[in-house]
């Protein structure tokens, strides 16, 4: 079961939903409308290596934006913080940013249950875009889940701006431990 | 509604959801994360009308992938339900490197169980290892009666290219 804007509403001033800073006029029939923070990661690294951590360059998005040429990987942020002890978020592409060919996520849609932060944006783009800080790019919908809660306590917990991938930290632990 | 870790793992112990190798450290809060296969498959252009995909072992030592092209592998887990559709997608983690595990096909039928095909493609060049976790499944409960699945991909282990043949074509 997926929230409407109405319950999305309620359960943020019950503090069940955490969206901050919150505008009642971005609720839409089923999501909240998430706006882009003015900071970008651009990776520097030739080749990515989940195996090292990646080397990067934070870029401040200007007042008269940035240009995303096609194929432009980039991470941006939301400004809002979301998250929820009690719901699922699901992160979406508004349908106008869609229509520009701009994926907002990469087949990393689903936030777990009890992570809050900004969101990190994974910025691909099929069409040359100009982006600019503000701008409402995204949308956040809430699932109601089946079982017994177990809250995120993982390394992106509590991000205040766009985080790059941390995979180096799973492989300094061994992800492949004794699981031939 | 979305099945939570604990959830997951109930019905990993009733038989209605089946994932083979099985690691409980896998379970996240809503999702449980699947590894890569051994074998990566790549287009490899035409012989005649026909397409040719070449399928490699990846080294120990990892394979890098060139961005805009699409490469298939498969999940290292047998993944299935019996009870629950399911949405396999990447982890965040990958996501943040700009890698799709899969082109907009992340439904899972209920009744399905087989290691998945991914699709995938990089927007930046990456070395993959085998076995490496790489994505995440979640289940959702049905609403209705469960028709059981019987498509032509739900049933196998290796990475599969479509059965629509791709049109060869001089440009």
């Amino acid at each position: 079961m997926i929230l409407t804007g109405k319950k999305i509403i309620e359960e943020v001033r019950k503090n069940r939903i955490d969206i901050s800073p919150f505008d009642k006029e971005r609720i839409t029939t089923n999501s909240y409308d998430l706006s882009l923070g003015d900071t970008i990661i651009r990776y520097k690294s030739d080749i990515i290596d989940p195996r090292c951590k990646p080397s990067y360059d934070e870029i401040k998005i200007p007042k008269e934006g940035i240009v995303l040429k096609a194929g432009d990987f980039l991470l941006g942020h939301s400004n809002e913080r979301i998250g929820s002890d009690f719901y699922v978020p699901l992160i979406h592409g508004k349908s106008g940013t869609a229509r520009m060919g701009l994926f907002v996520h990469i087949t990393a849609d689903l936030i777990d249950i009890g992570s809050h932060g900004v969101t990190t944006f994974q910025l691909y783009a099929t069409l040359p875009v100009r982006l600019y800080p503000g701008m409402l790019i995204a949308q956040v919908s809430f699932w109601v889940p089946f079982g017994d809660i177990v809250l995120y306590k993982g390394k992106y917990q509590n991000s205040t701006g766009p985080r790059p991938s941390m995979t180096y930290k799973d492989f300094k632990y061994d992800i492949f431990k004794n699981k031939g | 509604m979305i099945l939570t870790g604990s959830k997951i793992r109930d019905e990993i112990k009733t038989g209605n959801i089946f994932i083979e190798p099985f690691f409980d450290d896998q379970i996240n809060p809503n999702s449980y994360n699947y590894r890569l296969g051994s074998t990566i498959k790549i287009f490899d252009g035409f012989d005649g009308e026909k397409a040719v995909f070449k399928e490699i072992n990846i080294p120990e030592d990892g394979y890098v992938l060139e961005p805009r092209k699409m490469y298939l592998a498969t999940t290292k887990e047998i993944i299935g339900s019996s009870k629950y559709a399911m949405s396999l997608i990447g982890r965040s983690s990958m996501g943040r490197y700009g890698l799709f595990l899969q082109v907009s096909a992340n439904l899972g039928h209920t009744t399905s169980k087989h290691k998945w095909t991914l699709e995938i493609v990089a927007a930046l060049p990456i070395r993959l290892y085998p076995g490496m976790i790489i994505g995440q499944v979640s289940f959702w409960k049905n609403f209705g009666t469960v028709k059981k699945y019987d498509g032509r991909y739900g049933h196998l282990n290796h990475p599969q290219e479509s059965f629509v043949p791709l049109i060869h074509q001089n440009v």
